[in-house]
C-alpha cells in the first residue's frame, strides 16, 4: 500500500492554470490576444475534428454546477462551454464582459443601481429567449429561506441549493425589475457590493424549472413575486437535485438547454471515459472552432504519456518539476507552456499573546528579525524557477505579479527592504526584540507538502544561523484544527484567489471570519470597509495601496510566490491558452483549432 | 458439508460486520471532507461548507452515521439497496455498479490467464527441475513478483502503447530485430524441450529459421497492418491443440479418443464455413455468439459420446476442450481479418486510458478490438505477476508430490510418465494451489487499484480511493463490501473446492 500512498499524494491535483505566455505557435489560425480577454478571431467556421482534454477522473455528472453538491470543476469545466453570460474571467483573472451575450453597467453608484441588457438574438438552445425570468430566478435561488421567507444574514437554511449562499439575497431584497420574455433586467442594491460585477453572468433556464414544478414561466415568475411556496419548493427540488445525472445516463436534450456555443452531445457520454459537446446550432455568437470537444476522465499522472499518445491534446498536469522535464523530452509534437496561477504561498505570525511574534514578547522586532533571514528569492530560485523560468517573489497580497496593477500597488506599499536576507541585520533586531537566544520557531504546514517542506528546511538552514530554532511543524490536522484553533507560531499555507475584491476582508479585518492569527490593525479594517464598502475600482486601488502598506509595516505576514502552472498541448492545436482563471485550459476551448 | 458452509458463513458474516465498523471509523478519521474549502478565501466557501456539512452529517457522531448506512446496506435484501451519496450527489449504488463490471472485466480475463500460464510453467518447471528453462522462468517469477506495479505500468504503456503505435504506423520489423526474436524463441523453445545436445540444437536450429522466415514473409506482405489467418490456419492450429489436449488427457495411443477429437476439429472447421457464408459472423451480437459458443460445446462432447467408446466420459473431456480451442481460433481468425479495417478507424490502435474508445464508430468486431485493445495492457500486466507466484506455488507443491511414495509405486508399476504426471501426481498437487487462486482473485479486485488508476478504468480501486481522497465514507464502504463479499466467497468456494478434491476434508 505504499506505492499506493505515492499515487494518492500526487493524485491532489489542483486544476487550474498560470499565467498566458506570449506563445510560441506560429500557425495562421493562431490570433495573438491583446490582453486577458478571449482574442476576437472574428468569422469562424466550425472545422471537422474532435479536440480531447481531461482535468481528472471524476466523472462530469452535473447540468447545473450551482449546487453545493455539484459546484466542482469537473461539472464546470464541461459546462462552460454550455452557458454564456454577461462576463467571464480573462486569462489573468480580470473580469472580461461577452459582448456577444448582452451589456452591463452601474448607472448610479450610491445607491448602487445595475442594468443588464441581454443581446435580441440571445435564445436557449431549445429557441427559447434568454430573458428576465432566467435572472429573476437565479436571484431567488439566492434569496429564499426553506421556509419560503427572504434571507435576513444569508446564513439561514435556504431554500435552493445555491453553493455562493444567499450573499445577492441581502443586497439585493426587491425584486429585480423587468418584464416576462424582456430583455432588460434592473438590480436595485440595498447597500454598495464592492464584487457587484461577478455577481450576475450565466443563469439556469427558467422554463425548464417551471415545466418540471408543473407550472408555465408566467406561473414561476409569480410563484416567485407572490412567494408560493408550494411552487417555489417543487422548482427547488427540481433545481437542487433533477439535474445531476448517473454516469453515462445522458439527458434527454429538451432537459438540458445550452446558452453556449456548444450542446451535449446526444451520444456523446461513455460511462467512466468520457463526454463530448458538440456546436449549438441556435448560438448566435461566434461559431465554434472545431465540431466536438470531448472531456475524458483520466487521473491527472496519466496524462503526459496520454498527451504523447494522442489520447488527449491538451493536458493540465500537475506542476513539478518531474512533468515539466517529462514533457520537454517530448519533443517537438508538444508545445509546453509554463505561468503562474491564482494561488499564492504565504507565511502567517500569529499574533496572540505569548507566541513569539506577538507584541508581548518579540513583537515587531522579531518579526522584522525573521523577514530579514527569510530566503525568499532562495525558495523562488531553487523550487519554482525548475517549473516556471520567469517566476517571481511576490510581494503583495491582493495583487498577482501577472496583474496589471502590480506594480503600482508593491510601488506604494513595499520598499524593498526584505528583498535579500541579511543574517546580521536580523541578529540586530533579535537583540532588540529582547528575547534570549535561540527562539524557538515552529512553522505550521498541512502535511505531507514535499514543497512546504522543502520551503521550511531553507528557511531553517538561513534563520538558525540569525539565532531563531526552526522546528518543522509540518501536520496532517493543519487545516483540519490547527490553524482555526491558532496552535502555531507561524502558519504556511496558500490563498486560493477568487477572482473578488472584498474576499481578503476576513482576513486582515479585527476579528474577521478567516483571521486567525488575530491580527489587529484599524488603519486596515477602516482601509477593507471603505473597500467593500465602494463599486469603485478607483477607490479599490487605493484602499488595496493603503492596505498593503499597512500589511507591510505591521508585517502581518509575507507573501513568497504565486504558485507555478504547467499546461502542454500537442503543437497542431491553436489558440490554447493558459489562464489563471479557475476553469483551467478550456476557458476558451471554443476557439481551439487543429492546424489543417 | 451443509453445517460446515453455514458454519463459515455465519462466521464471515460476523467478520465483515466487525470489519466494516472499524472500516467506517478509520475512513471518516482519515482526514479532513472539508480540506477543498480551507485554503479558499472566496466568501462563499463558509455557505459551500455548510452545505457539505450538512449532506454528509458530519455533525452526527460516528456511530449515527455508521447506522445509517448500515441500514442502507440492510435494504439490499430486501431489494432497496442504498449506498448513500457520494459527496458530490451521486448515487454510490450506480457508481458502484458500474465500477465492478469494470473491474470484474479486467480482472476475470486476468485470472484466467493467470491461472492457465501459471500452472502450465510451474508443471512444466518441476517436471525440467535445475534445467536452463527451469533457471529462466525462475528468474522471470522474481523478477516480475518484485516490479512496482505502477512502474512496470508505466514501462508497459510506453512501450506497449505508445512506441507500439509509432511502430504500428509502418509496420515493419527490421531485419536485426527479427534475428534477436527468432534467437530468443529458439533458445526458449530448445530449452522447453529438452533431450540430448543434438536434439536441442536441432529444435533450436529449426525454431531459428522457421520464424526468421515467417517474420521475413510478414515484413513483405505487410502482414502486422493486413494480416490475415483463414481456415486453413484455424484447421491447423486446431487440429494441433486437438493433438495436445489428446496427449495430455489420455495419451495418444488411445485412437478413438485422437480421432474424436480430430473430427471434432473437422466439424467445427465445415460449421464456421457454413456461418461464413451465411454471413452470421460479419455482424454478430455477444448473446448470438455466447449461443453458438454454447452450441459448439454441445456438438463437441456429443462427438466424444459417439465416438468414445470405453472411455466416454474422458473423451467427451477431450473433444470438449478441443471445441473450445476451435470456437476461440474461429473468433480469432474473425479478429485477425478485421485489424486492418480497425487500423484504418484507429490509427493508433493501443490508447494509454480507458476501457474503450468513446464513441468509437466501427462494427461488432472492430468495436470488440478497440475493447480488447484497451484490456491487453493492464490484463498483462495484471496476469504477469499473478503468474509469478501461480508458479512458483504450481513447482514447488508438485515438486513436493512427485517425490511421494505413491507416485513411485505408480512409476514402478510401469505407468507412462504422462499418466504418473497427470493422474497421479498433477491432481494431488492442485490441493493447496486452489486455495492460493481463490484468494488470488480476490485480492486482485481491491489489488488493481493502482493498475486501474494508471490505465485510467473507472473500477473498484478508482472508488475506494476518490472516496479516501476526499474523506467520503460511502464509497469506499461501498469498495469494501464488493471486495470484503469477494474475498469471504472466494474463500468458501476454496474451501469447497478443496473438499471434492480432497476427500479427507470432507468429513
Amino acid at each position: 500500500m505504499a506505492a499506493t500512498g505515492a499515487l494518492l499524494f500526487s493524485a491532489c491535483n489542483t486544476p487550474g492554470g498560470g499565467q498566458a505566455e506570449p506563445t510560441e505557435t506560429s500557425g495562421s489560425g493562431t490570433v495573438e490576444p491583446t490582453d486577458g480577454c478571449k482574442a476576437d478571431l472574428g468569422d469562424v467556421e466550425t472545422a471537422e475534428g474532435e479536440i480531447k482534454y481531461s482535468i481528472g477522473e471524476d466523472e462530469w455528472h452535473a447540468y447545473n454546477n450551482d449546487t453545493g453538491a455539484t459546484n466542482s470543476t469537473y461539472n464546470t469545466v464541461v459546462n462552460t462551454q454550455l452557458f454564456s453570460g454577461f462576463y467571464y474571467f480573462g486569462s489573468d483573472g480580470t473580469i472580461c464582459h461577452d459582448e456577444n451575450f448582452g451589456s452591463y453597467e452601474a448607472v448610479s453608484e450610491d445607491p448602487l443601481v445595475v442594468e443588464y441588457t441581454i443581446n435580441e438574438d440571445a435564445v436557449w438552445s431549445d429557441g427559447e429567449p434568454i430573458a428576465y425570468e432566467d435572472y429573476l430566478l437565479d436571484w431567488a435561488t439566492q434569496y429564499f429561506q426553506a421556509d419560503g421567507k427572504p434571507t435576513v444574514d444569508g446564513t439561514e437554511e435556504p431554500l435552493f441549493d445555491f453553493a455562493g449562499g444567499m450573499t445577492l439575497g441581502t443586497y439585493v431584497t426587491t425584486f429585480p425589475e423587468g418584464e416576462v420574455g424582456g430583455k432588460t433586467v434592473t438590480y436595485n442594491y440595498d447597500r454598495v457590493y464592492a464584487d457587484w460585477e461577478a455577481a450576475v453572468s450565466d443563469t439556469m433556464p427558467a422554463h425548464i424549472v417551471a415545466e418540471k414544478a408543473g407550472t408555465d414561466v408566467a406561473g414561476l415568475v409569480d410563484a416567485i413575486k407572490t412567494g408560493n411556496v408550494d411552487i417555489l419548493t417543487k422548482a427547488a427540488e427540481f433545481w437542487n437535485t433533477g439535474w445531476a445525472y448517473e454516469p453515462g445516463d445522458m439527458p434527454p436534450a429538451e432537459d438540458v438547454p445550452s446558452s453556449g456555443p456548444y450542446i451535449l452531445d446526444p451520444e456523446g457520454w461513455t460511462a467512466g471515459q468520457a463526454i463530448s459537446v458538440i456546436p449549438n446550432e441556435a448560438y448566435w455568437g461566434p461559431a465554434p472552432a472545431t465540431s466536438k470537444l470531448t472531456f475524458r476522465f483520466a487521473a491527472p499522472e496519466t496524462h503526459v504519456q496520454a498527451l504523447s499518445n494522442g489520447d488527449l491534446n491538451a493536458i493540465e498536469p500537475q506542476a513539478t518539476v518531474d512533468t515539466v522535464t517529462q514533457l520537454e523530452a517530448l519533443g517537438d509534437s508538444v508545445t509546453v507552456s509554463t505561468g503562474q496561477e491564482f494561488t499564492w504561498e504565504h507565511v502567517d505570525f500569529n499574533f496572540a499573546s505569548g507566541r513569539p511574534f506577538a507584541e508581548d514578547q518579540g513583537g515587531l522586532a522579531l518579526r522584522e528579525a525573521f523577514a530579514l533571514c527569510f530566503p525568499r528569492q532562495k525558495i523562488v530560485d531553487d523550487l519554482i524557477k525548475p517549473i516556471n523560468p520567469d517566476a517571481v517573489v511576490m510581494n503583495a497580497r491582493e495583487v498577482f505579479p501577472f496583474q496589471d496593477a502590480y506594480a503600482d500597488v508593491i510601488e506604494a506599499s513595499y520598499g524593498g527592504e526584505y528583498d535579500e536576507v541579511d543574517i546580521e541585520a536580523s541578529k540586530a533586531k533579535i537583540a532588540e526584540s529582547g528575547l534570549t537566544t535561540p527562539i524557538d520557531v515552529e512553522i505550521s504546514y498541512n502535511a505531507p507538502n514535499e514543497r512546504r517542506s522543502q520551503e521550511v528546511a531553507l528557511i531553517k538552514s538561513s534563520c538558525d544561523e540569525a539565532g531563531f530554532n526552526i522546528v518543522d511543524g509540518g501536520s496532517e490536522a493543519f487545516f483540519d484544527s490547527e490553524l482555526s484553533a491558532g496552535d502555531w507560531d507561524i502558519a504556511l499555507f496558500a490563498w486560493a484567489g477568487s477572482g473578488l475584491v472584498a474576499s481578503g476582508q476576513s482576513i486582515y479585518s479585527n476579528g474577521g471570519g478567516q483571521n486567525y492569527g488575530k491580527y489587529e490593525s484599524d488603519a486596515v479594517t477602516e482601509a477593507w470597509t471603505a473597500l467593500a464598502d465602494s463599486a469603485d475600482p478607483e477607490v479599490h486601488l487605493e484602499q488595496q495601496k493603503i492596505l498593503e502598506t499597512e500589511l507591510w509595516k505591521d508585517l502581518h505576514g509575507m507573501p513568497i510566490f504565486a504558485h507555478p502552472g504547467v499546461a502542454a498541448y500537442s503543437s497542431e492545436l491553436q489558440n490554447v491558452r493558459q489562464t489563471v482563471a479557475q476553469n483551467g485550459l478550456p476557458w476558451n476551448a471554443e476557439q481551439w483549432s487543429m492546424a489543417s | 458439508m451443509l453445517k460446515f458452509i453455514l458454519r463459515r458463513v455465519g462466521a464471515s458474516v460476523l467478520v465483515l460486520l466487525g470489519a466494516s465498523v472499524l472500516m467506517y471509523i478509520l475512513v471518516i478519521n482519515s482526514g479532513d471532507p472539508l480540506a477543498d474549502f480551507r485554503e479558499s478565501n472566496d466568501p462563499r466557501a463558509a455557505a459551500q461548507m455548510r452545505s457539505r456539512i450538512a449532506a454528509m452529517g458530519l455533525e452526527n457522531p460516528w456511530y449515527e452515521r455508521y447506522w445509517d448506512w448500515l441500514k442502507g446496506v440492510g435494504g439490499c435484501f430486501t431489494g432497496q439497496c442504498d449506498l448513500g451519496n457520494s459527496v458530490n450527489g451521486t448515487s454510490v449504488l450506480a457508481l458502484t455498479e458500474q465500477a465492478a463490471g469494470s473491474t470484474l472485466r479486467l480482472v476475470t480475463l486476468a485470472t484466467l490467464l493467470a491461472i492457465v500460464l501459471g500452472v502450465g510453467l510451474g508443471i512444466l518447471t518441476a517436471i525440467r527441475q535445475y534445467s536452463a528453462f527451469d533457471y529462466t522462468v525462475t528468474f522471470g517469477a522474481f523478477l516480475f513478483f518484485a516490479l512496482p506495479v505502477f512502474w512496470a505500468a508505466v514501462l508497459l504503456k510506453e512501450f506497449g502503447a505508445i512506441r507500439y503505435n509509432n511502430w504500428i504506423a509502418e509496420g515493419q520489423y527490421a531485419p536485426g530485430t527479427i534475428l534477436v526474436i527468432a534467437a530468443v524463441l529458439a533458445l526458449a523453445l530448445a530449452g522447453l524441450l529438452g533431450g540430448s545436445r543434438r536434439r536441442r540444437l536441432l529444435t533450436g536450429a529449426a525454431t531459428f529459421v522457421f520464424v526468421a522466415a515467417v517474420m521475413f514473409v510478414f515484413n513483405m506482405i505487410d502482414w502486422y497492418r493486413n494480416p490475415s489467418f483463414g481456415l486453413v490456419m484455424v484447421v491447423l492450429t486446431s487440429a494441433g491443440a486437438a493433438v495436445l489436449v489428446t496427449a495430455l488427457v489420455s495419451g495418444l495411443k488411445n485412437r478413438k479418443a485422437l480421432y474424436a477429437s480430430l473430427t471434432t476439429v473437422a466439424v467445427g472447421a465445415v460449421i464456421y464455413l457454413v456461418l461464413a457464408i451465411a454471413g452470421v459472423l460479419a455482424e454478430p451480437t455477444w448473446l448470438l455468439l455466447a449461443g453458438l459458443f454454447v452450441l459448439a460445446l454441445a456438438i463437441s462432447v456429443g462427438i466424444g459420446y459417439f465416438m468414445g467408446g470405453y472411455a466416454k466420459k474422458q473423451v467427451m473431456m477431450i473433444t470438449g476442450i478441443t471445441g473450445t480451442i476451435t470456437s476461440l481460433m474461429v473468433v480469432v481468425d474473425q479478429l485477425i481479418a478485421h485489424w486492418a479495417s480497425f487500423l484504418g478507424l484507429k490509427s493508433r490502435p493501443i490508447s494509454t486510458i480507458g476501457a474503450e474508445t468513446p464513441q468509437f464508430g466501427g462494427g461488432f468486431w472492430e468495436s470488440a478490438l478497440d475493447k480488447g485493445a484497451q484490456l491487453l495492457l493492464p490484463t498483462l500486466l495484471l496476469a504477469l505477476i499473478s503468474v509469478a507466484t501461480h508458479s512458483r506455488y504450481t513447482r514447488a507443491s508438485m515438486l513436493e508430490v512427485m517425490g511421494q511414495d505413491y507416485v513411485r509405486t505408480a512409476r514402478s508399476k510401469g505407468l507412462s510418465e504422462r499418466e504418473v504426471i497427470v493422474k497421479h501426481a498433477f491432481r494431488n498437487a492442485l490441493i493447496p494451489i486452489t486455495t492460493i487462486v481463490a484468494f488470488d482473485f480476490a485480492a486482485l479486485i481491491g489489488g488493481a487499484v493502482i493498475t486501474e488508476r494508471v490505465f485510467g478504468w473507472k473500477g473498484m480501486g478508482q472508488l475506494f480511493q476518490q472516496g479516501l481522497n476526499a474523506t467520503d465514507p460511502n464509497p469506499v464502504m461501498a469498495f469494501f463490501l464488493v471486495t470484503g463479499v469477494a474475498a469471504v466467497t472466494m474463500n468458501l468456494l476454496a474451501d469447497i473446492a478443496y473438499a471434492s478434491l480432497d476427500p479427507r476434508i470432507r468429513r
